[in-house]
């Protein structure tokens, strides 16, 4: 197995050399060619390298070469990585089919390709590589590497932009983000006999209490740049609105993995710790993130800009669940860490898929009608009848709405929260408690988030003055899409299957099999079993439960959590024999309505609008409308500035304009960008009262600093 | 708390007001006195006239009637309306030649002239320089096509196969310009038809509403102009049934402009019973007021026992005149019929039954916090604003504003009675439906002493013959202050009719009053406005 | 809160038993005057010439009055000599002259009837008759009729007004947005004949020119009993006078 996977490997970087050279020469057209057949051959090389891992249960390892006092530099491709790397996968095939088009026909000739495809692919490489790093260098060196062509890309369109600082913006925090990781990485090598990660991890273990805490926080917040955590996001949303429709499915749907592949690595694999409070902070971090991303979604009307703030609060749903794990894990409970991670990892794998599926049907919407105020919009499922099916079903994905994924991994992460009742320390579980309550809150708000995209989008009536541009290429975008699609259907129909290929990257750091806390065997037990007394299995058996035994493989259909010995509670959830209910139960209605029931005659005559003469725009909701209780519930929280300018002719009587407007500063900005940019400021101008122009005074400096270093040198 | 408001002690001085208006404003006006009572301002110079009812409106008190303008052979004469308590009305009059159809506009210095002069702008074709906001008025732009002004002399009523083009492309003038606001339309069929056809725009960003304008003249049925030419008699019924939850009011506003005219007397008997009549239809249109009231805040029970209470007075009514609204009552000169005692002690004693179950209602209704936490406060007019806008009626009462006809200028058998007047400060919801309260109350009272103090005698007396000329009637209708103004010709028929309603002049009151408010009160503060399409319409 | 519960109830039941027995309580109706005969054709052609609207004719020495031009001004009830009998009923809907006669609503309507309400121009009074349907004393709900806000709802379209210009518009889309089958009644004089607004350029005299009218129920405005009987009539569970006819010959 390990000689496919080096196959595999191989293969994904001798295309992607070869993809970034063709692509550099010829013209636009001949490299939009390129990155589609050769980014779709080395996405499905990516795909049957992380399978053969899963399939196989055998890391893969290859030494490089050597560095003279450092130590090897090394690949190894575990199952975590394994997981990201499919996922990755996924998401630059479908890109593979949608990139291409996109360039030529919404670029046209004012970008070259050729440009676009050298980055893309130098881009994948380095993602690839940060994935399969073996040891801190090459880990540390391909992360900067990515950092710098993730800001090229994200300039690509310099001359377009409104926004030009929000790649410098995105990439400051980068550098502040990747100073703070080697930093980490620095305080845990420190005592490693070499820089590899199995070094590394051996190391761990003799680091004192304060270190551990240090290289958590740096990791934390280092990574978190990458992944969105407050308080270091404010980049994202201005940066992800302002990068062209081509890339951002990519950024958001794999660059911000690498993120939360870090803290996972480096705070979960690596140096794990044994403080329950590291799992906390990550809690708490983590819904914290979550609700400001939220709100911050709910009450924007540009859709890039929307789907940015739910980027920020899926990656926090992510963390928060990352938090239960370690929280669990070092207060000794195994079971329910396994099944925090695997929440944690669906979740990632889920967010990718349904993020991506959304940015892509932007990237459509934007290129179909020119814009991407909500306001603005309205009406497109009848003008884009295919796109509204397929961005539904991101909606519905993302909404945590049955049979698709997002509610398997919003089902297990709330289920790891009502576990946290087995902990013993009372102050931690009304922490749990708390943001269990947060997140609950935070799917509330995202379901409000995304009826409000998908109705104001594409239902009611136009509101703005764009018509459709009918030259679009249709085909082989709906066949990227598809992909997405029915990905979020496959995820949150199968759990049971997925569960056991993650499972491989959980056990080894959780330490039990999450498969066995949670998918229970009624396919194949037998009588004997321990875990599952027959008394048990005869009432799921009766519930219909082993319904397909034969038929179907795996252990069975049914996610199941049992509670302990003091609370015997059950908790189950089948979305493979809901969705079959689901269509039987369609079937059924079809048969007695269109069958049984009378004919009726339906017509169809004008809207109904209390007998004016027409509806016009103005007169329907606005997305601003639909979010407004929102924005006044949470006004503590968004602060707004509101400057009302009436315009009167004459007197109050007459009023011909009412203005208000809505000042708002992002909550991250208020209370951690600008106050340290004060501070720094602050600095820097008493720093500035230094340099006065005197000549004396500045000799006089270097004698001080002179007479302190030998003081020092003294002392010491 | 009902206060009854103090009227100053000593009445303006009449010959002050003269002396005053022609201190200031010189030869531009000459002042004139006539009949005893009016005063007559000519304005000879037009830029004086904004500054002129400046002087009136502002700062010598002085209410606004209206504004009627008339096409006369050789010139447009326009009739501008005042009147202070105590001394009379002014009428201060503009004369411009036909082909000059440019007037400067008061609106700016005299805000409830806003509608008197966009009125007259759609159906005359007169321009009002620096009017702020003129057409799409009455006519409806989406209907009728710019230049009609059917008003006219020459325009005929009877063509109804009128080329119509009307604007595909009107849209409604918002007023909230932010980028994510929106309007809801209400109407102008909504509620089932149970409210009369009013198109209203919600203007709103979300939760609150900022502003709502209505849109009126879905009813327009061209009663002045129909009017021209007909016999006295028939105007009369046009005056009763344009508005007919008011009719006996208009009729009443109608009957005595005609007998100023023939200067006739009205019997006393005709006079009380005309007290009795008027303030039945009060009564009446009061229970109607109460229970839409209660029925915008779905309170269902208080709903039902006011509506009983209503349907009841229809049935006393019909019992003791023959028709449940009062139809066909009123001719010039008095009634048309008389009615003997019994008659007159069965509706004291179904009038005292209405009163009776009325307290108990308003006794309920008092002590039922969640019914008034929907009215208190909302919807507020505050007495600066419904002195700026000169509102009528128990709506202007309620802001503080104390003008009763029937106090100012006792008509009918008024001077004989004695009764108060509602007046309250809040200017809310709670203190309309208190004003209510009380005038139903009060009508009751004013019936009770009217059919005490009724004598046998007469009930109509023959007029002589009719003088030709202008002539004005007023009443206090349920809603506010009615002035019907005619002329007539030497034959004795219409020349011009102008009927100023209450309506019209209080729906600018809802404007100030649906400002920022919650989208649920909405009905609320309609139902306590408790104001008139149709009349408003015409 | 609660001690309005008891208030409603200690006030008992008081609707109208109609239709299930005459309602006769004083002041429930008007009453509409009825064709009479005078002792002399004079004095016939004085009553007819006393009508403003026209509404009546003299015949001989009959006086006949055509009760959809009625607007109520009782000059031939009181107040002058030559006055027509009157009567106290209210049950007088008449149908809509169609070919082929009215064709009521099946069935399944007549116990669940949803009525819309438009106001092309009325005055108020046929208004707020039709309103008082909904109060105690009369409550038509008891008889499974209802008022509905939405046309997609309803089953009959009730117009009260001479249907002025402005309304026209709003009040065909109402007819256009309901759903088949479908029953229009014209309520009030106004609607039937114009009443005292007539045709003019901006009234369209009466429902008839706009819309295809099925029932009318005149008087000006007819009391709510009569608009109850008109309802009634749309299902057929009471039955209108036929078109055009000059009903009522009688009462000498």
């Amino acid at each position: 197995m390990t000689a496919w996977i080096a196959g595999a490997l191989l293969l994904f970087f001798v295309f992607c050399a070869t993809g970034l050279v063709l692509s550099s020469l010829g013209g636009s057209r001949y490299a939009a060619i390129v990155i589609g057949w050769q980014g779709a051959l080395c996405s499905v090389m990516l795909m049957l390298a992380a399978v053969f891992r899963l399939m196989g249960a055998q890391d893969f390892d290859l030494a490089l070469w050597t560095l003279n006092g450092w130590g090897s530099l090394s690949l190894h491709l575990d199952a975590l990585s394994a997981v990201f790397l499919f996922t990755a996968g996924l998401v630059y095939l479908s890109c593979s089919f949608f990139v291409p088009d996109y360039l030529l026909h919404y670029f046209r000739n004012r970008y070259p390709a050729g440009r676009y495809g050298v980055l893309h692919f130098a881009l994948m490489a380095t993602v690839v590589l940060v994935l399969v790093a073996g040891d801190a260098l090459t880990f540390l060196l391909s992360w900067e590497c990515m950092s710098i062509l993730c800001y090229l890309l994200v300039n690509y369109e310099e001359a377009q932009q409104t926004d030009s600082s929000a790649g410098y913006i995105m990439l400051a925090m980068s550098e502040a983000g990747f100073l703070a990781i080697v930093v980490a990485f620095l305080v845990v090598a420190g005592n490693a006999t070499g820089i590899s990660f199995t070094a590394l991890r051996a190391a761990s273990g003799d680091l004192s209490r304060p270190a551990v805490w240090g290289v958590f926080a740096l990791g934390l917040f280092g990574f978190g740049v990458k992944a969105g955590l407050v308080p270091v996001n404010f980049w994202l949303p201005r940066c992800y609105t302002a990068s062209p429709p081509a890339f951002i499915p990519v950024l958001a749907g794999v660059t911000l993995n690498l993120g939360l592949y870090g803290i996972v690595r480096l705070n979960g694999d690596l140096v794990p710790g044994h403080d329950i409070g590291t799992g906390l902070v990550a809690l708490i971090v983590g819904s914290i993130t979550a609700l400001v991303g939220i709100l911050y979604a709910t009450t924007e009307n540009d859709l890039k800009t929307m789907l940015a703030h739910s980027s920020i609060e899926n990656a926090g749903i992510i963390v928060a669940g990352f938090g239960a794990f370690l929280a669990f894990r070092n207060s000794g409970n195994a079971a329910p860490a396994a099944i925090a991670l695997t929440a944690a990892l669906y979740h990632m794998a889920n967010h990718s898929v349904y993020k991506a599926l959304l940015y892509q049907g932007t990237g459509h919407i934007e290129a179909a009608t020119g814009t991407r105020d909500m306001d603005r919009l309205g009406g497109l499922i009848r003008l884009l009848p295919a796109l509204s099916v397929v961005f539904l079903v991101g909606c519905l994905a993302i909404s945590a709405v049955p049979p698709f994924n997002g509610f398997v991994s919003e089902w297990l992460i709330l289920q790891t929260f009502l576990r946290s009742a087995i902990l013993s320390s009372g102050l931690v579980k009304i922490v749990f408690a708390l943001c269990g309550a947060i997140l609950a809150l935070t799917a509330a708000l995202a379901v409000t988030c995304f009826v409000k995209t998908y109705a104001m989008s594409f239902l009611g009536i136009r509101r703005g003055t764009w018509k459709v541009n009918k030259a679009l290429p249709a085909r082989k975008w709906r066949f990227s899409l598809m992909i997405l699609a029915v990905s979020c259907l496959l995820l949150g129909v199968l759990p049971t299957y997925v569960i056991p290929v993650l499972d491989g990257a959980v056990q080894p750091l959780a330490g039990t099999s999450a498969t066995a806390a949670l998918v229970p065997p009624f396919f194949t037990a037998t009588p004997q079993n321990q875990q599952l007394p027959p008394a048990f299995l005869q009432d799921f058996h009766n519930l219909g439960a082993q319904t397909g035994a034969g038929a179907v493989p795996g252990r069975g259909l049914v996610i199941l959590l049992r509670g302990s010995e003091q609370n015997p509670v059950v908790f189950a959830m089948s979305p493979s024999y809901s969705i079959i209910a689901l269509a039987i139960l369609l079937f059924l209605a079809w048969i007695v309505v269109g069958r049984w029931t009378r004919r009726r005659t339906v017509e169809k005559r004008e809207l109904w609008a209390g007998g004016i003469p027409r509806l016009l725009p103005e007169m329907s909701y606005t997305a601003t409308g639909f979010s407004n209780p929102v924005r006044v519930v949470f006004q503590a929280i968004f602060r707004p500035n509101i400057i009302e300018d009436t315009r009167a002719t004459v007197g109050v009587h007459f009023r011909t304009a009412i203005r208000r407007r809505r000042d708002e500063t992002h909550l991250v900005d208020r209370l951690f960008f600008h106050p340290v940019g004060d501070v720094v400021g602050w600095i820097a101008r008493s720093l500035a009262a230094m340099h006065h122009g005197n000549l004396n005074a500045y000799v006089s400096y270097s004698l001080g600093f002179l007479l302190l270093i030998l003081f020092l040198y003294r002392l010491a | 708390m009902v206060t009854t408001p103090s009227f100053p002690s000593e009445p303006p001085d009449v010959v002050s007001l003269e002396s005053n208006v022609e201190a200031r404003f010189e030869t531009a006006v000459s002042v004139s006195q006539r009949r005893g009572e009016d005063i007559s301002i000519v304005v000879r110079r037009a830029a004086a006239l904004p500054a002129l009812c400046k002087f009136l409106f502002g700062d010598t008190g002085c209410s606004f009637g209206g504004l009627i303008v008339e096409e006369r052979k050789e010139d447009w004469h326009l009739l501008y309306l005042f009147h202070l308590p105590g001394t009379g009305w002014i009428h201060v009059t503009l004369q411009l030649p036909l082909e000059n159809s440019t007037v400067p506009s008061i609106s700016p210095q005299v805000h409830a002239a806003d509608w008197y002069e966009r009125e007259a702008e759609d159906l005359f074709g007169l321009r009002f320089e620096e009017h702020p906001r003129l057409g799409d008025f009455i006519l409806h732009d989406q209907v009728w096509q710019e230049g009609l002004a059917p008003m006219r002399r020459a325009f005929d009523p009877g063509q109804v196969h009128l080329e119509r083009c009307p604007n595909q492309e009107w849209r409604p003038n918002l007023v909230v310009k932010d980028p994510g606001a929106f309007a809801m339309p209400v109407g102008p069929v909504y509620e089932g038809g149970l409210g009369e056809s009013i198109h209203f725009l919600l203007e709103t960003v979300g939760e609150d509403v900022i502003r709502a304008s209505p849109r009126l003249f879905y009813k327009y049925r061209a009663v002045e102009k129909i009017a021209e030419g007909k016999a006295v008699s028939d105007g009369l019924l046009l005056a009763e049934r344009f508005a007919a939850k008011s009719a006996f009011a208009h009729s009443l506003a109608y009957c005595q402009a005609v007998e100023k005219a023939t200067h006739l007397e009205v019997p006393v008997r005709a006079r009380r019973l005309r007290v009795v009549l008027s303030e039945l239809e009060r009564l009446r249109h009061h229970a109607g007021a109460i229970e839409a009231i209660c029925q915008s805040t779905a309170l269902n029970v208080s709903e039902a026992q006011a509506a009983i209470i209503e349907e009841q007075l229809l049935r006393a009514s019909c019992c003791f005149t023959g028709h449940r609204y009062l139809f066909g009552l009123n001719a010039p000169g008095g009634l048309r019929r008389d009615f003997d005692g019994p008659a007159c002690q069965a509706l004291l004693a179904a009038v005292e039954a209405a009163l009776a179950r009325l307290r108990r209602l308003e006794h309920r209704l008092r002590y039922t916090s969640s019914f008034l936490d929907r009215l208190e406060d909302v919807g507020v007019v505050t007495a600066e604003a419904a002195r700026d806008l000169d509102l009528l009626g128990p709506v202007g009462r309620a802001s503080g504003l104390a003008n009763d006809l029937r106090r100012v200028w006792p008509y009918a058998g008024y001077r004989e009675s004695a009764f108060e007047v509602a007046c309250e400060k809040e200017g809310d919801g709670y203190a309309r439906l208190r004003v209510l309260f009380f005038e139903a109350q009060q009508s009751g009272r004013l019936i009770h002493q009217a059919i005490e103090a009724l004598q046998p005698g007469e009930v109509w007396a023959e007029g002589q013959r009719m003088v030709p000329g202008p002539t004005l009637g007023w009443a206090e209708a349920p809603i506010g202050a009615t002035v019907h103004w005619l002329r007539l010709d030497e034959d004795g028929r219409i020349d011009r009719y102008r009927i100023l309603s209450p309506s019209f002049r209080n729906w600018l009151g809802f404007h100030v009053a649906v400002e920022n408010f919650a989208f649920q009160d909405f009905p609320i503060i309609l139902a306590t406005f408790g104001l008139s399409a149709t009349e408003c319409d015409r | 809160m609660a001690s309005w519960f008891w208030y409603g109830l200690r006030n008992g039941i008081q609707s109208t038993r109609y239709p299930q027995a005459p309602e006769l309580a004083p002041g429930v109706s008007p009453g509409r005057p009825l064709d009479t005969l005078f002792p002399d054709a004079a004095e016939a052609a004085r009553a007819a010439a006393n009508c403003p609207v026209n509404a009546i004719t003299a015949v001989a020495s009959f006086a006949n009055v055509d009760f959809r031009k009625c607007i109520y001004c009782q000059r031939c009830h009181f107040g002058a000599p030559d006055q027509l009998h009157w009567d106290s009923s209210f049950e007088w809907t008449q149908a809509h002259s169609t070919p082929g006669g009215y064709q009521p609503l099946p069935g399944e309507f007549s116990h669940s009837l949803h009525v819309i309400v438009v106001d092309a121009g009325d005055c108020g009074a046929c208004l707020n008759e039709v309103k008082q349907l909904n109060n105690p004393l009369y409550n038509m709900h008891r008889l499974g009729i209802f008022f509905t806000p939405t046309p997609r709802a309803a089953d009959v379209l009730l117009v009260v007004g001479p249907v002025s210009e402005n309304m026209r518009g709003p009040l065909v889309k109402t007819y256009e947005a309901m759903p088949d089958p479908k029953r229009v009644v014209a309520v009030g004089t106004c609607a039937i004949t114009g009443g005292v607004f007539g045709r003019t350029f901006v009234s369209a005299g009466g429902l008839g020119s706009v819309l295809p009218v099925d029932l009318e129920v005149p008087g000006d405005p007819p009391p709510p009993l009569a608009v109850l009987h008109g309802l009634l009539a749309v299902t057929g569970r009471k039955q209108p006078a036929p078109a055009a006819d000059n009903f009522h010959k009688g009462s000498l």
